[in-house]
């Protein structure tokens, strides 16, 4: 690994990792609630 | 290269590395769709192909995970360095892997006979404006093309005929393909499964790949922090590994590799003039620093390879102040002698 690779390394993982680390948590938060159970028909 | 080098194909450590890999890829699905049926008995082929398709999406992730952590593990520890030299293996078969769930996702939607939609699902614009609902199969499709780039490109002919930079530049861009995979299960799997563990497994495998890549970054810059006045602190001769070496960081982060062969100590360049193996990885045999990746050897007092080869390596001076030694961080030209007996 030549230094330039070392240097785009270093920094490309922190990045990556908050892009990442915020976008996974807002897919989290975000994601919609599950569905409610079909109620049944009174017979 | 060595006059006695063999070039290393099919060996008995190679066969074993991927037999091992073979069989903990056909028990983790095997493992994960016995258990999947189990807690939840698939009523008809669709179900089963949506096992299989979380059984390969899984087992891809998990072996991504683990190719990423093998590069920090063996700089933080020499103990994980037979991991790295087949790791070309361990690759092309998570390609194959991601390949096949890819392939499942297809015939999921024959089953389902939809798969005139897949295309519209993909092509429309408008949910690509959204964050919930973005089409995740792009994000995974993607991720598999840089797999499929990297597989295709993973032999030494290509090494060769892309080089060794353009070729490590190609390859890094697993990175990115990771956070992908990553974004990729977060707004597709993880929308409708909502078991805890879920993020718990996927966020934690990236949180934790991602603190081992910080921590050998820190522990490099940490190393070549230590430089005074040009000149880089190394240890006590006894702490460099007799015929091996202790890898030290330049301040601009060239990477420094110091060799002991009994009471001689050399030090030259982790870059191996060949494909940039890390010389530094590797042994001294037969009094030659031997590169762990094709066996180029060079001589420790010099850094040039023994005749009839002519690779030179860049040298660095060396000195024993207070017991102990001290590499200068500004490289000679290659092929000047420098090492030093203690």
């Amino acid at each position: 690994m030549t230094r330039t690779h070392r240097r785009i390394h270093r920094v490309l993982w922190p990045v990556m990792a908050l892009v990442v680390m915020l976008g996974f948590t807002f897919a989290l938060v975000l994601r919609p609630p599950p569905e409610a159970p079909a109620v049944e028909q009174p017979k | 290269m060595s006059v006695a080098f063999r070039a290393v194909q099919w060996n008995r450590t190679k066969l074993v590395y991927d037999a091992i890999l073979l069989g903990g890829v056909i028990l983790f699905i095997a493992g994960f769709m016995g258990i999947g049926a189990l807690v939840e008995q698939p009523k008809d082929e669709s179900e089963w192909i949506g096992l299989r398709i979380r059984a390969f999406g899984s087992c891809a992730f998990l072996m991504l995970t683990v190719i990423l952590a093998i590069g920090p593990l063996a700089r933080l520890d020499r103990r994980f360095l037979p991991l790295l030299y087949n790791r070309r293996h361990f690759g092309v078969l998570t390609f194959f892997i991601a390949a096949l769930h890819a392939c499942f996702m297809v015939e999921w939607y024959i089953a389902q006979d939809v798969l005139g939609t897949l295309m519209p699902e993909l092509m429309t614009p408008e949910p690509y404006g959204k964050f919930i609902g973005f089409p995740f199969k792009i994000l995974g499709i993607a991720a598999l093309i840089v797999l499929f780039l990297m597989a295709a490109t993973s032999h030494d002919y290509w090494l060769v005929f892309l080089r060794p930079p353009v070729w490590k530049a190609l390859h890094m861009l697993l990175y990115p393909a990771y956070g992908l995979v990553m974004m990729h299960v977060a707004l597709g799997a993880m929308q409708s499964n909502r078991h805890v563990l879920m993020p718990i497994l996927f966020g934690g495998a990236f949180a934790g790949v991602t603190f081992l890549h910080i921590l050998a970054a820190w522990r490099e810059r940490d190393v070549g922090g230590k430089a005074e006045r040009g000149w880089i602190t190394v240890g006590p001769p006894q702490s460099i590994p007799d015929q091996a070496a202790l890898i030290v960081a330049a301040p601009g982060g060239e990477r420094i590799a110091v060799f002991r062969d009994g009471a001689q100590i050399g030090a030259v360049t982790n870059l191996c003039a060949h494909q940039n193996g890390p010389l530094g990885e590797g042994r001294i045999v037969n009094g030659c620093i031997t590169c762990p990746w094709h066996g180029y050897e060079y001589r420790l007092e010099d850094g040039c390879a023994p005749p009839p080869f002519t690779e030179k390596l860049a040298t660095h001076r060396v000195r024993l102040r207070d017991g102990v030694i001290e590499v200068e961080a500004r490289p000679l030209a290659p092929g000047t002698r420098a090492a030093i007996t203690v």
